[in-house]
């Protein structure tokens, strides 16, 4: 048997997917006296997917693969490692976000992402802590009292 | 009626307010589609947060001066340092750069600038009198046929994906199914909500879009650690003053290559979900075939940077015909524009034109007036991009994410659509690294409740099912689809001299005859009797044909 390549697997997880959201279809609302229920469309649209995903397994463990080097955990960090820096600062600044509002939270994520991904020389740092300061300053202005939008004040300053 | 129209939208179009925001949203273009890495798609996803609080008219001028700048901004780059600024601009470095390092980078630039315009403006006008002509076939249209029509901007999405076929239609279909989440538009009932309370209003489009086409796209450009470090562009560029009036006399010595490539672009554009990133190579191809002297076609001849250009602009024309016409995106940034029309609560269909005469033909002057702008205010971007391309890309890139949480938020006030946003950011980056197209993603998004809506209104108006096979118009779409999704199978067997692939044009040529033939009105009917006469004349040319013309063929 074939070893299982990176389609196959993504193959594998789609038809996981459909699997649930089918199940999931059984869930949803009647409602009475509607022409189509709710769930008919949710449900043609998953066996096509369900289709494809089959057809993209069948094609993905018959075809040929390219020659790929072994996976390493070391080089996919490496490779990735910059999106993956964004990916979690990104969440952590979600989570402070309730706390610390926009503007806060907003330049920490900045200032913080910038100097991980850049470098942290005293130079870099006062950088990176202008470019926070005046760009998520700048933008929480504009938004704030140009446009009236009312951004997350944050519990720690209300 | 026409210019009834035109004038009353030229006063909303010419108000201060509105040159001023057009303005900003040429130089926001002209500098986003300049870098290298930056999409005109991103730039147009970037800007639609600030238009939630300006009235339609501004919002859309807006967007489209954005939309019209970066489509010039992507030369800059193409010509002066041989990147292309946006995938639209690809063509343009085969002779704009060599152009450029023969020491003449002002010409260069200036030819770019002035095919983009004269592209611009044939686009515009097609546009001004095309638009009204076909929404109003587009009213013939029953549920079948547009459902069926959704079908086929989902298939012909999915097979101009660069040879993935499978992966853009999962990505279609997966659009379809993000799209589904939530109350359900018709019935009101909750559809995978997961027993979450913020999910009963399903994914809302704009987070969708900022993290599918802006986050993703952010972080792939900065994955590479060391060359994000580093200013987006090396070595010290100078400004160079553009030769206006020997690239006018050009563009005019070279007009049917203006006026072809012009006409390219505007099919592309027409075609859903097909954008100026392949239009511009396929006019560059097709200018290089028709030459005379194809030999002096990337060395820095003048036709080869007209070619992209001028059909990259003209683009958008076509597919602002298509959104305003069908309701059915043209390419990628329409598809935002379809989605900014609906944050407004105004839904793209056959009766937009005539139920929104001054936003309609608003869009229209607009393009207009964006194409004029961009021509004005070149020059001056110029300068600002060389200043933007010295700041390394982490800087940027860091701070643009942070913009995408803000502009988010206000769609909604809500903390919700940024997770969201983080979500699809992630899932755009994994489908791109997977080699799944994000367009037909975003098309299945946009165009989902469409289908859905138009799948239960045929089905509360008849039983028949066969009723989606039948329809002129709704086999017209099957056969555009069944097509356009063999389309690549056609491509691959063109290229190993298969003897079926030359016959697949005949084919397609006999087939969409027969809707037409079974439309009313006496010139779609002759028209479909002369694509059947036509095709049967070709089948019997290509079969006396000598075998031995091609000793390859197989």
């Amino acid at each position: 048997m074939k070893r299982l390549n990176r389609d196959a697997i993504t193959a594998l997880l789609l038809l996981i997917l459909c699997s649930v959201f089918f199940w999931k279809t059984f869930e949803i609302r009647e409602v009475p006296f509607s022409e189509m229920g709710s769930e008919i469309w949710p449900r043609f649209v998953l066996i096509l997917l369900a289709i494809l995903s089959l057809i993209y397994l069948f094609r993905s463990v018959t075809q040929p693969q390219p020659d790929t080097e072994p996976f390493s955990w070391s080089r996919w960090l490496k490779t990735y490692q910059n999106a993956l820096i964004c990916f979690v600062m990104f969440f952590v600044f979600l989570l402070a976000l309730p706390y610390l509002g926009m503007l806060l939270a907003g330049i920490l994520f900045v200032f913080i992402t910038q100097s991980i991904i850049g470098g942290h020389s005293p130079r870099l740092l006062l950088m990176h802590a202008i470019v926070a300061v005046l760009a998520v300053g700048g933008m929480w202005s504009i938004f704030r009292f140009a446009l009236g939008v009312v951004l997350p004040k944050g519990e720690l300053f209300s | 009626m026409i210019f009834e129209n035109l004038i009353n939208a030229a006063d909303a179009v010419f108000a201060f307010n509105n040159l001023l925001l057009m303005a900003l949203g040429v130089l926001a273009g002209l500098i986003a589609g300049s870098i290298p890495g930056f999409t005109i798609t991103m730039a147009v996803v970037l800007a639609l947060p600030f238009t939630f609080g300006m009235s339609p008219i501004e919002g859309l001028s807006t967007m489209l001066g954005v939309y019209v700048g970066g489509l010039t901004g992507g030369m800059f780059a193409s010509i002066l340092i041989g990147i292309p600024g946006t995938p639209s601009a690809i063509a343009t470095t085969f002779d704009g750069f060599p152009m450029s390092r023969k020491g003449r980078p002002g010409l260069a630039l200036g030819i770019g600038l002035w095919a983009s315009f004269f592209g611009g403006i044939i686009s515009a006008i097609v546009l001004v009198f095309l638009a009204p002509t076909l929404a109003a076939i587009g009213l013939e249209f029953g549920p079948w046929d547009y459902f069926m029509l959704v079908c086929f901007a989902l298939t012909i999405a999915a097979s101009l994906s660069e040879g993935a076929l499978i992966k853009g239609l999962i990505a279609g279909v997966f659009g379809l199914l993000v799209a589904s989440v939530g109350e359900d538009h018709i019935n009101g009932a909750a559809r995978f909500t997961f027993d979450f309370d913020v999910m009963g209003a399903g994914f809302s489009f704009l987070p969708v879009l900022i993290g599918l086409f802006a986050f993703s796209q952010l972080l792939n450009d900065m994955s590479d650690t060391e060359s994000a470090k580093k200013p987006m562009i090396a070595g010290n560029h100078k400004a160079v003053k553009m030769e206006h009036r020997q690239s006018i006399a050009l563009n005019i010595l070279n007009w049917f290559t203006v006026v072809r490539s012009a006409l390219i672009g505007l099919f592309i554009g027409l075609l859903p979900a097909a954008g100026s990133s392949i239009s511009n190579i396929l006019a560059y191809d097709q200018t290089k075939k028709a030459s005379k002297t194809p030999e002096a076609f990337g060395t820095g001849t003048p036709q080869g940077l007209i070619a992209s250009e001028s059909s990259n602009n003209a683009t958008a024309g076509g597919a602002l015909i298509m959104m305003m016409a069908l309701g059915i995106p043209g390419d990628a940034v329409t598809a935002v524009m379809l989605g900014a029309l609906t944050i407004h609560n105004i839904a793209p269909s056959p009766t937009f034109i005539t139920t929104q005469p001054v936003l309609a033909y608003g869009i229209m002057v607009a393009y207009f007036l964006a194409n004029f702008m961009t021509l004005a205010m070149t020059s001056g971007a110029l300068r600002v991009f060389l200043l933007v391309t010295r700041i390394p890309l982490y800087i940027l890139g860091v701070v643009i994410l942070m913009y995408c949480a803000i502009g988010v938020f206000t769609l909604n006030n809500t903390t919700f659509d940024i997770w969201t946003l983080l979500v699809f950011g992630v899932l755009g980056f994994v489908m791109v690294k997977n080699g799944f197209p994000l367009t037909p993603m975003v098309l299945g998004v946009v165009l989902g409740p469409l289908a859905e809506l138009n799948l239960s209104r045929s089905l509360s108006t008849s039983d028949d099912l066969t009723l989606f096979f039948v329809r002129p118009w709704a086999l017209f779409f099957i056969v555009m689809a069944l097509f356009s999704v063999f389309f690549p199978l056609y491509q691959s067997a063109a290229k190993a001299n298969k003897r079926w692939a030359s016959f697949y044009g005949v084919a397609f040529l006999a087939c969409t005859s027969v809707p037409l033939m079974l439309m009313e009105g006496g010139f779609r009917t002759g028209l479909g009797a002369v694509l059947l006469l036509l095709a049967i004349w070709l089948t019997i040319n290509k079969l006396r044909a000598p075998k031995a013309q091609n000793p390859s063929v197989k």
